[in-house]
């Protein structure tokens, strides 16, 4: 799976952000793992580095929640000096930056996402060694393998906000049935010019699945 | 050990037993199937749950009726569960060097009505209990759940809450079992047999 360190914990994941006109919608499990005793069932893997840019964090739960910490100090120095509020290409550009340049030492694979003036909604992904990649849905951590034909097959461009939700319902539900390191709750957030809307889909909500 | 994941209890009622798996089958982080039986019944009285490496589950369950059966011919009456157990333990140390990567659990009536449980590590060393024995990757997990839920003499309505309540808990917190439960209640009068509907992640 991942190289982390022994006893080190493991985001062992399933991320993923999907672009609509006018936002973003993330999404991701709640499973935190050391080896197979589950540390937290209720993780909050979507974190703010800015008022409308958020990041989906997998892989070793420190080396993110540290990269993530230097970013939103970076961004909050940027808003500061220019008066106005970095685009998420600025932000996913400083992840790259460390991700890349600490590729020896971190465990990192992040989806970075949120709406700027400029783009409007915008999905970045920065996979393990740290390039930079700007898809139009981004799927991310363990989990992620399990549904790349799901996605493949349900996605298409131009989905409307709702549609957007519920195929990260489906997709991050999917993955959390067959994926042993994802699971717990699906926590989603809409990020649009008008603010951020968060919501916990719990396991009994689910969309109807196959379960034998 | 830990290739598959599992958990297994068995725990010891006023004249009942309860034994209670999950059902997940898992090629380490993957999940494989949701319906995969780690119990099966040896006799009428006594049921055997193995934690452990899938493939040796399925080979011990066949070799175990194989034996049972032929214990039936030769002493013309159903094996004992505490025979039982030292035969299993016996078929576990012949492999001494070379083990099945298992770990049994055995829940039983005796003929006299009397409850009896027992576990083994991989080589056949026997740990009798006269309250509850735990195995699988959820083990910890489980001893926690049944030293604090567990007290004596509970009827058999009350040991199946009890038993489901410490196998769902415990596999929440373990990232190799779960997927759903299966629940036998061994009472003089008969088996009762109960799916626990639990998180499927």
């Amino acid at each position: 799976m991942t190289t982390l360190k022994p006893g080190e914990v493991n985001l062992g994941t399933t991320i993923m952000a999907v672009k609509f006109d006018g936002g973003v919608v993330i999404a991701a499990d709640s499973r935190t793992s050391t080896g197979t005793y589950v540390a937290n069932r209720v993780t909050d893997k979507l974190t703010k580095v800015e008022e409308l840019i958020y990041c989906c964090r997998s892989g070793s739960a420190a080396d993110t929640q540290a990269v993530a910490d230097i970013v939103k100090y970076h961004l909050d120095l940027y808003t500061s000096q220019h008066g106005e509020m970095p685009t998420v290409k600025v932000a996913a550009s400083l992840f790259q930056e460390i991700c890349y340049q600490n590729k020896n030492n971190l465990s990192a694979w992040i989806i970075v996402a949120g709406w700027d003036k400029q783009t409007g909604g915008d999905v970045f992904e920065i996979p393990i060694g740290g390039s930079l990649h700007r898809p139009e849905f981004a799927i991310a951590g363990s989990g992620s393998s399990y549904i790349s034909g799901f996605c493949d097959k349900s996605y298409r461009p131009g989905m409307s906000k709702e549609e957007c939700v519920e195929f990260a319902k489906n997709a991050v539900g999917l993955a959390i049935t067959r994926d042993g390191s994802s699971g717990g709750v699906i926590r989603l957030a809409v990020i649009t010019k008008d603010g951020v809307e968060r919501q916990v889909v719990y396991g009994n909500e689910l969309p109807a699945q196959y379960t034998g | 050990m830990e290739y598959n994941g599992s958990a297994v209890v068995a725990m010891v009622g006023k004249n009942c037993v309860a034994i209670a798996t999950d059902k997940r089958l898992g090629q380490r982080a993957l999940t494989v199937d949701m319906g995969f039986e780690k119990v099966a019944p040896v006799t009428d009285n006594i049921y055997i749950g193995l934690a452990g490496l899938a493939t040796d589950v399925m080979t011990l369950h066949d070799r175990f009726r194989m034996r049972v059966n032929l214990y039936k011919h030769r002493e013309e009456r159903t094996i004992e569960p505490k025979t039982f157990s030292n035969m299993v333990s016996h078929m576990l140390y012949e492999r001494r060097f070379g083990p099945y990567f298992v770990e049994p659990v055995i829940a039983g009536l005796e003929k006299n009505g009397q409850p009896f449980i027992c576990s083994m590590d991989l080589i056949g060393c026997i740990n009798y209990a006269d309250d509850f024995v735990v195995a699988g990757t959820a083990a910890d997990n489980l001893f926690g759940m049944c030293e604090s839920l567990w007290e004596p003499d509970l009827g058999p309505e009350e040991l199946f809450e009890t038993v489901s309540q410490a196998m769902l808990n415990a596999v929440d917190r373990d990232s190799m079992s779960g997927w759903g439960a299966v629940v036998h209640i061994l009472t003089p009068e008969g088996v009762i047999t109960r799916e626990l509907k639990g998180r499927m992640d």
